[in-house]
């Protein structure tokens, strides 16, 4: 049932799909088959998992946590500890308390995750939107600098600004938010074409609306839907980013995110002694991406957008 | 044969607006004068200083405006002098370094990619002919769960698991050994890149098979009495190697990237740390040539892509 298709709709999905995204396969189910979508139980998951990790980053300075840069030094014993009562993931080589870094390191860590895609978000949307509601001479310089801007390895530019910027939250978010845009403006762009020649659009233009009016009002809402489920996508993406960077030596520099934290522990005598400094992190920056990935997955299907219309 | 001209006019518009944007990126935010003369690059106190400064600028012609070292550079680059260093005694050349790391890059993305297709068409194959089948599910969940994992934590995951619980792969890897040692050495950072890409590769395929095994070919051939296995492999799988092949050029700009991150987890000499190396001391002429190196490529395997898909499919050929 992952998928929610069955046998027969297959064909029907990918044909839909062919000729326009978004509203227009819906049109093409049945009863029965519309009845059958729903987002399931793990998107709900996903959802919670997602507002516990934004809570607790958020809410980091008023929880009852440990500081994350004290040393919290046993007698007797060196650090590392491994989990205990007290340190619930343990702590790293510092004695500093893992758990309450682990919080802590979400802050930077979503943060750059959430301004890298809302920079995407409505850059992207608004040269996607423009080129695919102008077509021609915009379109073409457009979709150029969207093809020059995919055409290499994202995490280059990103080495590239970053080593020769200073390295703050800024710096980074920005430079992840501009690697955004030309992914999420090639999905604005597409689905605003197989939007642009719709009757709704038509209608409104012989109503006499002026172009920034159908953009808004006609197309956005739209175009909105989408990008939704991208930008769950993209977060992931950046927060990922974000880990690169740092096992490149270049993320930011104070604070600590998760792409630090498990740094700390990727080396092999650490990973051998105390194999937690490097997992804590692990796992709770996997089951983020997982819930991103999975939860905008699922609300992409739902409503059965596909970004290879066209 | 016109779309084959304005295929290479794009590419070349390509690489040229990518040599642009990394060579003024480079020289508006960076200052390479301190790499190459070390202290002395800020020491103006003197008259000696200033002139060691002005020297130093004028050979690598950082005293000329910004559009007439970029034509100076590309002028040269397209001959194949990709110059010297940005360092303190040049050496080696940047065309010496890169035909050093090169060869170590290739192979990690060519083991890479062998280990995710030779996963990846079996794997397919298996669930797809088992579609919706609870291990079918299983097998979907599982390429989920590679795919969402971040290419450094699985990195980390594979060298606890295979070279730290159980002593398998070596943990470094060294230029100087021989062929078959250092491919065994590969074996982990291959992995890393190459079971997502499996997982990608899987996931694309087997709802290609699944659409493909619903087409009246395929029933013709069963009720031709044709075995499921040889319908599986000798009729099914051709045609859903369409958009295979599209994804497999994707991937592999993909890859290119995540060798970054992986060279630099298993400590990797090759491309990628040269340019993350690069990139730290501002030595603009390696970075630009790994750049436009890895431009190049990603262009090329676009066109072979194309190529490939006019070579099987007819269709494309006519149009």
């Amino acid at each position: 049932m992952s998928d929610g298709v069955g046998v027969g709709p297959v064909g029907v999905e990918m044909a839909a799909g062919m000729e326009a995204s978004a509203g227009g396969a819906v049109v093409g189910l049945s009863q029965d088959e519309t009845t059958k979508r729903t987002l399931g139980i793990g998107f709900w998951i996903s959802i919670t998992w997602i507002t516990v990790i934004v809570l607790a980053a958020a809410l980091a300075p008023w929880l009852p946590l440990k500081d994350p840069d004290s040393n919290f030094i046993a007698a007797g014993e060196r650090p590392p500890y491994s989990p205990n009562g007290t340190h619930w993931f343990g702590t790293d080589q510092d004695a500093r308390d893992l758990f309450s870094r682990t919080i802590w390191g979400a802050r930077i860590s979503l943060t750059v995750g959430f301004v890298a895609i809302a920079c995407g978000m409505v850059f992207g949307g608004l040269l996607g939107m423009i080129a695919g509601y102008f077509r021609g001479w915009w379109d073409r310089v457009i979709s150029f600098v969207f093809v020059v801007f995919l055409s290499f390895p994202a995490l280059v530019l990103a080495i590239l600004i970053t080593a020769l910027l200073e390295r703050s939250l800024r710096t980074i978010s920005i430079t992840l938010g501009i690697l955004s845009i030309a992914p999420v403006g090639r999905v604005a762009r597409a689905t605003t074409i197989s939007f642009a020649d719709r009757e709704f659009v038509l209608a409104a233009r012989t109503l006499g609306a002026s172009h920034r009016r159908i953009m808004i009002k006609e197309l956005l809402p739209n175009v909105l839907i989408p990008m939704g489920a991208l930008a769950l996508l993209g977060m992931a993406v950046a927060v990922v980013a974000e880990g690169g960077l740092a096992f490149l030596g270049l993320s930011v520099e104070k604070g600590s995110t998760w792409g630090k934290m498990i740094l700390t522990g990727a080396g092999s005598r650490d990973l051998q002694k105390a194999p937690w400094i490097a997992f804590a992190p692990i796992i709770v920056l996997f089951l983020t991406v997982l819930s991103l990935n999975f939860a905008g997955d699922r609300l992409r299907s739902y409503f059965d957008v596909r970004e290879t219309a066209l | 044969m016109r779309y084959w001209l304005q295929r290479l006019g794009a590419a070349l518009a390509l690489l040229l607006a990518v040599s642009m944007l990394t060579f003024g990126a480079m020289n508006l935010l960076g200052d390479p004068l301190f790499n190459i003369l070390g202290p002395a690059a800020s020491d103006t106190s003197t008259e000696e200083g200033r002139q060691i400064i002005a020297d130093a600028k004028a050979e690598y012609n950082l005293d000329e405006p910004l559009p007439v070292r970029y034509v100076k550079w590309g002028s040269a680059f397209v001959t194949g002098d990709f110059g010297v260093q940005f360092s303190v005694d040049g050496q080696p050349p940047v065309a010496d370094l890169i035909k050093e790391r090169l060869p170590r890059t290739l192979m990690l993305l060519i083991m890479a990619q062998l280990i995710a297709v030779t996963l990846a068409i079996p794997w397919a194959l298996w669930s797809a002919s088992r579609a919706d089948s609870v291990v079918d599910k299983m097998s979907t969940a599982t390429t989920f769960l590679f795919i969402a994992l971040p290419n450094f934590a699985l990195a980390v995951l594979i060298k606890y698991v295979l070279s730290i619980k159980f002593e398998i792969f070596p943990l470094i890897f060294n230029a100087a050994d021989p062929f078959w040692t250092r491919v065994w050495q590969m074996v982990m950072p291959a992995l890393t890149l190459g079971l997502p890409a499996a997982a990608v590769y899987q996931r694309l395929l087997r709802t290609d098979l699944i659409t493909t095994l619903q087409e009246d070919f395929i029933l013709t051939a069963r009720a031709k009495g044709v075995s499921r296995r040889n319908v599986l492999f000798k009729h099914a799988l051709r045609p859903s190697l369409f958009s295979f092949i599209t994804i497999f050029g994707i991937t592999t700009g993909a890859l290119i990237g995540g060798a970054l991150v992986v060279e630099q987890v298993f400590i990797i000499p090759g491309l990628g740390s040269a340019i993350v190396e690069a990139i730290l001391r501002e030595d603009f002429p390696v970075v630009l040539a790994i750049v436009m190196l890895v431009t190049a490529a990603f262009v090329v395997i676009n066109v072979i892509v194309d190529l490939v898909y006019s070579l099987i499919d007819p269709r494309v050929r006519a149009s």
